[in-house]
């Protein structure tokens, strides 16, 4: 699905990511984590063509992302609020992004039925605009245009982090049967070790840019995670001495 | 704290994104600046003389009293359309131990950083050194205490207006009308005069100077007022967060489905603009240009038919230029995911030329009424918003992929006051310029008709070539677009 070869990004002459080689096969629902400034955010944004890397290059479906759009056809992606329009309700962002696929109001409308529960009445026909909406329900909205597009490829960053936990458990199931029933791939990232260990099947750890871990996920993963981020606490805290 | 905030101010600016175009334009302000004074302090040293020529049968002193009045009229009208508004960003500041009127005070402090409040003393200084101070030294400091009073009025009631104006337009729009409307009832109807006002209050201050004191209350009247506003304005956020606000319904313009997906975009650029302040005010403001018809088709004689040029290419284009100069600035909140969507950016550049040409239809037909000057002054409108689809709508889109500058429209919009200010009318002046790079030379050379009609061809031609234009806009803003996504991301 994604190939990414030999890429480097460098901000102010400080290597932020430095990736020699990451496949992504179809189908897989890959959880990224790392501690702030890990490069993840600068690695959406790339796989996104937002941010151009000094080097190297990303193939998505084996074709080049850079400077084309054929790639816009069959993914989504919500990694903060700039992807919203939010002078506009969400009902007329949803009948927007739908519109770009093709899909008529109706359509929209009745693929949103099956949102309901997700958006636990807080989202449609409220009579607010996107910018009044708290920023969990900004983030429901962002993830439902993503849905509705039906994706083979979804790109989410830290989904989890500003929604409530009712609605943390329900993401994680839709996730999980966005991939059993149309093999949906997926990226998330997450400081919830617990959470993205849960709906992945496959984590990277990044540190500064670089991947040190990428490891299919089982029982003792969640506990090698937990282990790697609290030995950092450490070790950080003995070097002085 | 004063210099704290000069400080991160001057950081500010030097650290934007646009920190080069920023310089460049302030040191041609300067420079105009400059040579206007130099210009004001040649007439403020022979105002006697010229006001001995102007009005010979009157004393000097009675023809001074006279003018006063009216240059602050003016000067207000000046200072509406070119005065800039301090700025400083207040959100950081407000949860910190930071008094409130100390911020407040910091930006009623720098408005009086103003070119404009130097020109009423290079203009006035010289003339009360050479003929008042000859008769009383009391009268002269009194008249130099007005008209400092008067200059802090105009300059913080200027201020107010643009102010309240930045968040409604329409107060833009009432006040020029008021401004306007005074000074036609003095020479377009001679209903009073002006001037005989202002030399009942000036004249008599000769004798009694304490009537000085009359501007300074007035002027500390109007500073109280911009104070208590902008106070209040510090909470305006919680404010509108706390009140119920009205039930937000879901729109939708028929008509521009026919457009498709172009349609679409133009739908939503719609909404943008209708939907907040800053934008909506932006097009208000284009309905007060509408006016500008009126100042130089009364005077036929003062104006020839260049005039007719400008303002047609003013009026019908006005919104092109007022609001595509910020483009896509406006966008800037939502630009990456605008990028990430299925939008083909040829789309998102014909969106554009719609929203110009539906607005700027829009204004041609609100200017038909002048045809009441004659057939002739329709005709060099139309021709000039010919020029304007054609011409002016590339250009300005030429711009729009360099211009980085991220502008928030839902945050902190009350005290988001960039907008229309000196700097903006100089961006503006290749716009303006152009056409008559081609039509004044046939105009000298007797052909003036044949000007028109080379203006009205490469309008055509302009119109013509959008699908090739548009070509070469995508492929320009394919290595700009990473430039602008990361200047909009920066906060």
């Amino acid at each position: 699905m994604i190939e990414v070869t030999d890429i480097t990004k460098v901000y102010a002459g400080k290597t932020v990511v430095n990736i020699p080689r990451l496949e992504i096969r179809q189908g897989e629902t890959i959880g990224l984590v790392g501690n702030n400034g890990a490069g993840k955010t600068t690695l959406f944004r790339m796989i996104l063509d937002l941010i151009r890397p000094e080097q190297g290059g990303i193939l998505s479906k084996g074709e080049v992302v850079a400077g084309h759009e054929h790639w816009k056809d069959y993914t989504a992606a919500f990694l903060d609020e700039g992807f919203l329009i939010d002078y506009l309700t969400p009902e007329e962002y949803l009948y927007f992004i739908g519109g770009l696929h093709g899909q008529h109001k109706a359509q929209v409308d009745e693929f949103l039925i099956t949102l309901m529960e997700f958006f636990n009445g807080e989202i449609l026909q409220r009579g607010k605009y996107i910018r009044d909406l708290s920023k969990g329900n900004q983030c429901k909205v962002g993830i439902a245009a993503c849905l509705l597009q039906k994706p083979e490829l979804l790109m989410l960053d830290e989904p989890f982090a500003n929604i409530d936990p009712s609605t943390q458990i329900r993401l994680k199931n839709l996730l999980k049967e966005l991939n059993k029933q149309q093999g949906t791939t997926s990226i998330v990232s997450s400081h919830d070790l617990n959470h993205i260990t849960d709906v992945s099947d496959r984590i990277i750890l990044m540190e500064k840019g670089v991947v040190i871990k990428d490891i299919a996920t089982n029982s003792s993963t969640l506990k090698e995670l937990e282990d790697y981020f609290a030995v950092g606490q450490i070790e950080r805290n003995e070097a002085p001495d | 704290m004063l210099s704290t905030f000069v400080n991160h101010e001057l950081k500010a600016f030097w650290r934007s994104k646009n920190t080069g175009k920023s310089v460049a334009i302030r040191v041609v302000m300067a420079v105009l600046i400059l040579y206007f004074l130099v210009n004001a302090l040649f007439l403020g040293v022979f105002l006697d003389k010229i006001l001995e020529a102007v009005f010979p049968l009157d004393d000097v002193l009675v023809s001074f009293c006279g003018i006063l009045l009216l240059y602050f009229f003016f000067d207000l009208l000046m200072r509406m359309q070119l005065q800039e508004l301090p700025t400083l960003r207040v959100q950081p500041y407000l949860h910190l131990p930071i008094k409130r009127n100390t911020l407040v005070k910091y930006l009623a402090a720098t408005s009086l950083l103003s070119a404009f409040n130097i020109w009423p003393f290079v203009f006035f200084l010289p003339f009360i050194f050479k003929v008042v101070i000859a008769d009383s030294g009391v009268a002269a400091l009194a008249f130099i205490i007005s008209i400092a009073g008067l200059t802090v009025f105009n300059n913080y009631l200027a201020l107010f207006i643009k102010r309240k104006s930045n968040l409604n337009g329409w107060v833009f729009l009432a006040s020029g009308a008021v401004l306007v409307l005074i000074n036609l009832g003095d020479f377009m109807w001679h209903l009073y005069s002006i001037r005989d006002i202002s030399y009942a209050f000036f004249g008599r201050m000769v004798t009694q100077p304490l009537l000085a004191l009359v501007p300074v209350g007035m002027c500390v009247g109007v500073y109280y007022l911009n104070f208590v506003y902008l106070k209040r304005n510090l909470y305006l956020e919680d404010l509108g967060s706390g009140k119920v606000s009205a039930y937000k319904n879901s729109t939708e313009y028929p008509v521009l489905n026919r457009f498709g997906k172009v349609g679409d975009l133009v739908a939503i650029e719609i909404k943008l603009i209708l939907r907040n302040k800053r934008s909506r005010s932006a097009l208000v403001m284009c309905l007060f240009f509408m006016f500008y018809g009126l100042i130089f088709y009364l005077n036929p004689t003062a104006y020839g038919e260049w005039s007719k040029v400008f303002v047609g290419m003013f009026m019908t284009g006005i919104f092109i230029i007022n609001y595509g100069q910020f483009m896509f600035s406006w966008q800037a909140s939502h630009f990456d995911g605008i990028l990430v969507s299925k939008i083909k950016f040829t789309d998102f550049i014909k969106a554009k030329y719609l929203l110009f040409t539906i607005v700027s239809t829009l204004a041609f037909l609100l200017t038909t009424p002048y045809v009441y000057f004659g057939w002739r002054v329709l005709l060099i409108h139309f021709i000039m918003y010919v020029w304007n689809l054609g011409v002016n709508t590339t250009i300005i889109l030429f711009f729009a992929n360099r211009n980085q500058r991220r502008m928030d429209l839902s945050k902190g919009a009350s005290f988001n006051w960039e907008g229309v200010g000196a700097t903006q009318f100089l961006v503006s002046l290749p716009l303006l310029l152009t056409p008559f790079v081609i039509y004044m030379p046939f105009k000298f050379l007797g052909y003036a008709d044949a000007g028109l009609v080379i203006l009205l061809v490469v309008g055509v031609l302009g119109i013509l070539l959008r699908p090739w234009f548009t070509k070469k806009l995508e492929e320009d803003f394919n290595t700009k677009k990473f430039g602008l996504a990361e200047g909009f991301r920066n906060k």
